[in-house]
């Protein structure tokens, strides 16, 4: 604990990229390049992703890289704002369930006693919970807005950070220097910032991230079905409709209008999954 | 331990219970119907007698005695869509649900494991690099989007396997084994792609068990006494590396399931899944309850089965 925590979470930053595996890297690329064009069609405030510019099912030209959907729509540009909703989903729940998770267990892990044990039976409880049909059913009852849709993805996968925190938090607390801080006078939030959150960072991140996977598969799932937010065109009601327009199977139209959102959600997961591996190892090769 | 599940069970009965009646809405409002040419409104005096048909008038700690009481019964109520039973409903639906769920999580496991073990022996060999990143990549994608590509490959476009369905319509069948076969053919591309997405997760949990295993003093024992490889893999250590494994085959069943919902509407499978969304699209609540129920109650019994088998597997365990 030489290192005060800015330096030791910079320090972390800079090791991350160098370490990383060459699929790391190049996943990182493709996170970028989702991430910026993304950001640059939202920015540019075009309307082209839900109003038609062409004819109905044009094939891939010049004006319409991606062809146009049975409405006339641009398929490109509802790749580019499903990028920006995709994204959207997974950072807020996975910051939520993230953050909230790992105060949660700090505060058992700290306190312990009655707390902890409440907490315990809370996550057994969360665990065994069947996901997809949770989700689907909470969905329902809250309503099926983004904000409600963030809400109940977090809720359902609070519980992996919650006992990460908790088991660093019980591994510390009885180490000298915690002891020695705590006689000089350090309350709790003091011990928070300096001591528990360096420990926990760099785990915390990977969970972090791979929820962020999580809650992009399960809004797709949920768009998919059909379930979803009829006002928020994300790559899984692309899927869902391009799936339910009748004759998609015998025409050429799936090649851009169903392919084109199935692989970017496989891409936009895969990087995901592989720059949290890649973290993983970099974590465990310097415990 | 038992005190565990029954927690758990509680709680999922508590929120099958409470969830709809703390919703906004009325069921009753939902079947008054407007659509221009027919409209029925029900009068406060109905709704009254509905709610006190339906036994919603009284105070809700009643409501549940009698929901926890019909429950013993097995009575899960009538589906508001079908007019159906609710429990005959999800009973014709379920052994195709569990078709692909358990053949997939039969064919994932087995294959998982050996591909595991042999990557495992030959540890950075190039079998090994090879199949660890297939496998990673495979255990990644999402099930039902791994299913839209194997339909319009296998399906649509060579014409291999039938589009939907989970047999054919109106198929006359002279054998018993015809039947069978038309079933399998058409469960094939399902328990595919809920197989190729599982094989990843136990080969990667089988390879690094293993690797733990391959590394003990009695393996290098093994390989003293001049036994085959075959021996010292699939006996000495495949037994030891054992028990994570069969406890995660167990506990991946409620995963499995999450799966299968999506899968099965990708190849419009007849299954609980696709019922799920229909009951979900015409907001058949009842029907909706009993099927997270029913879907709970396996994923509950698995995971305890999973708890005797290590048990008897590995007698450490507490």
């Amino acid at each position: 604990m030489e290192l005060g925590s800015a330096m030791k979470i910079r320090k972390f930053k800079g090791t991350v990229l160098s370490k990383m595996s060459i699929y790391g890297k190049i996943s990182i690329f493709i996170l970028l390049v989702i991430l910026i064009t993304g950001a640059l069609y939202f920015l540019s405030g075009s309307d082209s992703h839900r109003i038609p510019t062409g004819s109905s099912l044009e094939p891939p030209s010049l004006k319409h890289f991606l062809g146009t959907d049975d409405l006339g729509i641009d398929i490109l540009a509802q790749i580019l704002y499903g990028a920006g909703i995709s994204i959207l989903i997974g950072v807020s729940s996975g910051l939520l369930a993230g953050l909230g998770g790992s105060i949660l267990g700090v505060l058992a892990g700290y306190y312990g006693g009655k707390i902890d044990k409440i907490l315990m039976g809370l996550c057994d409880i969360f665990m065994t919970l069947p996901h997809m049909p949770m989700i689907l059913v909470l969905g329902m009852f809250f309503g099926s807005g983004i904000g409600n849709i963030i809400l109940v993805i977090s809720l359902l996968s609070w519980v992996r950070p919650a006992k990460i925190a908790r088991s660093k938090v019980l591994l510390v607390k009885e180490e000298r220097f915690i002891i020695l801080a705590r006689n000089y006078g350090a309350g709790f939030f003091h011990l928070l910032t300096k001591h528990f959150i360096p420990l926990i960072f760099p785990i915390l991140m990977v969970s972090i991230i791979k929820i962020i996977s999580h809650g992009i598969m399960a809004e797709a799932g949920i768009a998919f079905l059909g379930l979803g937010d009829p006002t928020v065109k994300s790559w899984g009601m692309m899927l869902n409709r391009g799936l339910n327009f009748s004759g998609i199977y015998f025409t050429p139209f799936w090649k851009w209008w169903v392919l084109s959102p199935l692989l970017c959600l496989i891409s936009l997961i895969l990087a995901i999954s592989f720059i949290s591996r890649g973290m993983e190892k970099i974590i465990n090769e310097k415990l | 331990m038992k005190k565990h599940y029954l927690l758990i069970f509680t709680t999922i009965l508590i929120i099958n219970f409470f969830l709809p009646r703390f919703m906004p809405g009325d069921p009753f409002l939902y079947l008054s119907v407007d659509d221009g040419n027919v409209s029925v409104a029900y009068s406060e005096k109905q709704i009254e007698e509905y709610k006190a048909y339906y036994g919603l008038d009284r105070p809700l700690y009643i409501q549940f005695l009698n929901y926890i009481k019909g429950l013993l019964k097995g009575d899960l109520g009538y589906s508001i869509y079908y007019n159906i039973s609710v429990l005959e409903l999800i009973f014709t639906r379920l052994p195709w649900t569990l078709f692909i769920v358990l053949t997939s999580l039969l064919i994932s496991s087995i294959i998982g494991v050996f591909l595991g073990t042999v990557s495992a022996y030959s540890r950075n060999g190039f079998l090994d690099k090879f199949a660890y990143f297939s496998m990673t990549v495979f255990s990644e994608i999402p099930s039902f989007l791994l299913g839209i590509f194997l339909l319009f490959i296998f399906a649509a476009r060579l014409g291999l396997f039938p589009l939907a369905g989970g047999m054919t319509a109106f198929g006359n069948f002279q054998t018993k084994l015809y039947y069978l076969i038309d079933i399998i053919y058409h469960g094939t591309l399902p328990v595919l792609t809920l197989s190729l997405v599982k094989i990843g997760e136990f080969y990667l949990l089988a390879r690094s068990s293993m690797l733990t295993v391959l590394s003990q003093d009695y393996i290098q024992t093994a390989k003293g006494k001049g036994l085959k490889k075959k021996r010292i893999l699939f006996y000495h250590a495949l037994r030891n590396g054992m028990p994570p494994i069969v406890a995660r085959i167990f506990m991946s069943l409620g995963g499995l399931f999450g799966g299968a919902i999506l899968v099965e509407n990708v190849f419009s499978y007849p299954g609980v899944g696709r019922l799920m969304r229909e009951a979900f699209l015409v907001r058949d609540y009842v029907l909706i309850q009993g099927i997270l129920l029913i879907i709970a109650i396996m994923v509950l019994f698995f995971s305890y089965l999973s708890d005797v088998f290590c048990k008897k597997m590995d007698p450490r365990i507490g």
